[in-house]
């Protein structure tokens, strides 16, 4: 690389504007970003982020402005451009054909790219896969022919994320989008994550991370760019800035460092008594008791049981041994009707696919848990309740939107997440577990989730709070069960506890549990 | 930027994963080659039906079922392109119907002595051009490819019977008639009888290489298993998806109008009602072959499997003394058994 290409930027974004139907999304945002650097793009759900990653990667044209990449200028760039100039974007599906092997979503792109977009021509399967096996062994994953032939929906998701990557190896990308790469994995995953871009980087590759969890930008270090209302509000080295000060320019408002929770209101009634629970080889001899306004958190790694416990309590892939006692009864939860009968309430993980119904309206999502009882004597939907107890929730949970008929979808993410825990409320619940409730959601919306969750427990509801997220277990809870191969290999109270500690104890590979004889 | 490069660490959680995903199980080993349990589907039939009537086994039988089986082989092996880039062609047997019937009178009525190889390059380009239009409106319209070609399946035929004829004739065209009777292999059986492989299968055999040089060797075969893995991701990524419609709806056109051709000339009569009404029996094939209606996978082989075990129920039951409308009971029991183990491979 010679002195003239090093110092001219790779790519400069110049004066974008975008406008939707009655949206100003982006107004004149002007950007520049170096070879081998890695930046943050920050910002709120509707800053507009999402809309300049399109416009960046080809997926929409600016409405004025241009794009210059490597000194060429593009007013507007198709896909096949985008990615031909050397742009790979990780949206957050990873853009993976599932039905393809390794080796065609590694290569593919690339050979498409390269030859305009041609279809009506042969391909060299020799030249497929040596391309392949050179990316993958570039992000660590291994080459051999049976790894290149597997089909990416036989492949878990950390390792559906580094194929992602290798195929922008493979596509030659000097310019790497990772929209939200780390909301799925577990930290272990991350910093395997972390330490790939670091080697991009090293080789010259310029790399946007696009992330809502602070925490994880400061360490990964770089610039940070920070967006609000369709503009640019900040762009620095990230050290220069505190986590507050970032808050404050993403959201202008300030927000508070200080625990959400108040201990006084946990009670010592026991709400919900779990006794030697476990399922197949998931989880094995977990007890714990939940208190009535207690927040329990339950972290550990992904294989560390964690997920499958809580969906063990909701009755979605019920336990095989072990007890379960809701106010003082013996139940059964092999259902997830079971667990609504018994008014445990469940919000799980991914609420995309598991959770709401998106083309459906926020009241409709609402209603479903009780929809039984809002049938009048001729098995009609009572429209009148429902509609109130959808404007209850609506305003309760403090859901941003004009119109409890529009469809869930319309809405940004912590709102859906909102509308998700208000489904629960409606059916008054002993206990809500809470999987990842925080998960994809911005700043401002994680506060008020947080709020909410303090304002249920003071209701007396028992929440079971389960996150890979540690500063959100310490803000939260009152107690903290740490799991390890599907055991619980620890309990921390959360008051005065340290984020490094609890990292520790969650990296400390010989937890208690596994001392003793399996 | 350099891609030789490796890492100086290497990546062992991935490693440790992806390994754990590689354990292959014979769920994962049938999700790879779901063509397995058809073949063994067929090994059982065989096996039956041989233990009951002996005289199953010769070679007689197999010219019969090829030839009874090349006209839903080349629609089976459009259709297996359709569902393979996620869409369904319900219409490809109106497109035979009317190609076949058009072509046929038109021929007889105005130059009777055209030759074969004519005729049926006017069946291919009929077929493709009906073909397009499902691909035109599937991709301008996005609509569902069902609705679409049950649209131009009542349309092609309404066509067929309203503006072409509704009479069947048995004095097709000359050389169509002739091109019928060709051999391929002929004998004479132990019981006196002549079989005859006619030579039409040449024509299943090239479709079904065509077709699999197609979906695996070129950049347009990959686009149609992108396209029906994720319509959305395929674009992204940069795939034309109207080309791959064109492609799709034409390919499945321009067999089913040769289908049509070679049908006439085999069974030497033009019948305006045939074909149409045989393709949830081709599509049935197709899935019994291990494509999912879902789209984004099947093969070739897979696909001729199941044309040979859905022909083999349909041809062999009268061998063994079972009444044929027993047939459809047991090609329903095989669909619903292989859709079961089919979803169970998923769930993993």
């Amino acid at each position: 690389m010679n002195e003239h290409q090093a110092s001219e930027p790779l790519l400069q974004v110049v004066g974008v504007h975008k406008r939707f139907t009655g949206v100003h999304a982006l107004r004149g945002v002007t950007l520049s970003f170096a070879r081998g650097q890695i930046y943050h793009l920050l910002g709120e759900n509707g800053c507009g982020k999402s809309t300049l990653i399109k416009i960046i990667s080809g997926a929409q044209p600016p409405d004025e402005g241009e794009l210059v990449i490597e000194g060429a200028r593009y007013a507007r760039l198709s896909p096949l451009q985008a990615l031909a100039a050397g742009i790979e974007t990780v949206y957050q599906d990873l853009s993976l054909l599932p039905n393809l092997s390794v080796a065609e979503n590694v290569a593919l792109t690339a050979e498409l790219a390269e030859h305009d977009g041609r279809l009506a021509r042969t391909f060299d399967r020799r030249v497929l896969f040596s391309t392949a096996r050179r990316a993958l062994e570039a992000v660590g994953l291994p080459s051999d022919a049976e790894f290149q032939r597997t089909l990416i929906e036989q492949l878990p998701l950390a390792t559906r994320q580094l194929v992602a990557i290798a195929r922008a190896i493979a596509s030659e990308a000097k310019f790497v989008i990772m929209d939200e790469p780390t909301t799925s994995l577990t930290q272990k995953e991350v910093a395997n994550l972390i330490e790939v871009l670091e080697t991009l980087r090293a080789q010259g590759v310029t790399v946007l991370f696009v992330s809502h969890k602070l925490d994880e930008c400061f360490a990964i270090g770089g610039e940070v760019i920070v967006m609000r209302d369709g503009q640019k509000v900040a762009q620095g080295p990230i050290a220069d800035y505190s986590k507050a000060q970032l808050s404050e320019l993403m959201t202008g408002r300030k927000l508070s460092e200080e625990r959400y929770r108040d201990a006084a209101n946990s009670h010592a009634e026991v709400v919900l008594d779990v006794q030697e629970l476990g399922r197949r080889e998931q989880f094995r001899q977990v007890s714990f008791a939940l208190h009535r306004g207690e927040i329990l958190g339950v972290t550990g790694l992904l294989d560390s049981g964690r997920n499958e416990l809580a969906r063990a309590l909701a009755g979605v892939s019920p336990a095989d041994t072990g007890t379960v006692t809701l106010e003082g009864r013996r139940v059964t939860l092999s259902t997830p009707a079971d667990a609504k009968r018994h008014r445990i309430g469940y919000v799980p993980e991914d609420r995309l696919s598991e959770g709401l119904f998106l083309d459906k309206s926020i009241r409709e999502n609402v209603i479903t848990a009780m929809i039984s009882s809002l049938r009048d004597r001729f098995g009609q939907i009572d429209r009148k309740r429902s509609r109130a107890l959808a404007v209850d929730t609506v305003k309760e949970l403090q859901i941003a939107t004009p119109d409890i008929d529009k469809p869930v979808q319309s809405l940004s993410g912590g709102n859906q997440q909102r509308v998700l825990i208000g489904r629960w409320l409606a059916i008054d619940p002993h206990v809500l577990i809470l999987h990842g409730p925080t998960v994809g959601v911005d700043v401002g919306s994680k506060d008020i989730i947080y709020r909410i969750m303090q304002r249920l427990s003071q209701r007396g509801i028992g929440i079971l709070l389960i996150s890979d997220d540690l500063p959100e277990l310490l803000l939260n809870c009152d107690r903290i069960l740490m799991m390890k191969k599907g055991r619980i290999a620890g309990e921390y109270r959360a008051e005065g506890l340290t984020e490094a500690a609890l990292y520790q104890a969650l990296l400390a590979e010989a937890g208690p549990a596994q001392a003793e004889p399996v | 930027m350099s891609i030789n490069q490796t890492m100086s660490t290497p990546n062992t959680n991935a490693l440790e994963l992806s390994r754990k995903a590689r354990a292959a199980s014979w769920r994962a080993r049938l999700a790879r080659n779901p063509e397995w349990f058809t073949a063994a589907l067929i090994a059982v039939t065989c096996v039956v039906v041989t233990s009951l009537n002996p005289r199953f086994l010769q070679w007689a039988t197999l010219f019969d079922m090829l030839h009874s089986a090349t006209t839903m082989s080349l629609f089976a092996l459009g259709t297996l392109v359709v569902l393979a880039s996620g869409g369904i062609d319900v219409s490809f047997t109106a497109i035979g119907a009317l190609t076949m019937y058009a072509i046929t009178k038109a021929v007889f009525a105005w130059w009777p002595d055209a030759p074969f190889a004519l005729i049926l390059a006017t069946g291919a380009i009929g077929g493709v051009l009906l073909g397009l239009l499902n691909g035109v409106l599937v991709y301008r319209l996005k609509a569902p490819s069902l609705i679409v070609t049950i649209g131009t399946q009542y349309l092609y035929r309404g066509v067929l019977l309203t503006f072409v004829g509704t009479t069947f004739f048995m004095n097709i065209p000359h050389s169509m008639d002739r091109f019928g009777r060709i051999p391929l292999i002929a004998y004479r059986t132990a019981d006196g009888l002549h079989a005859v492989l006619p030579i039409s299968v040449i024509a299943l055999v090239v479709a079904a290489l065509a077709t699999w040089w197609l979906l695996n060797r070129t950049m347009m075969g990959r686009a149609v298993y992108a396209m029906g893995g994720s319509l959305a991701i395929a674009e992204r990524l940069g795939y034309n998806l109207r080309a791959v419609h064109l492609f799709v709806f034409g390919y499945t056109g321009f067999l089913a109008g040769i289908a049509g051709i070679l049908h006439v000339s085999n069974n030497r009569i033009a019948n305006p009602f045939d074909l149409v009404g045989s393709e949830l029996d081709v599509i049935a094939a197709v899935i019994l072959g291990g494509a999912r209606i879902t789209g984004g996978s099947g093969t070739v082989i897979g696909t001729l499997l199941g044309v040979v075990l859905v022909t083999l129920i349909n041809n062999v039951l009268i061998l063994i003394g079972v009444p044929s409308t027993w047939q459809k009971v047991i090609v329903g029991a095989f669909i619903l058994i292989a859709g079961t183990l089919f979803v169970l491979r998923r769930r993993g």
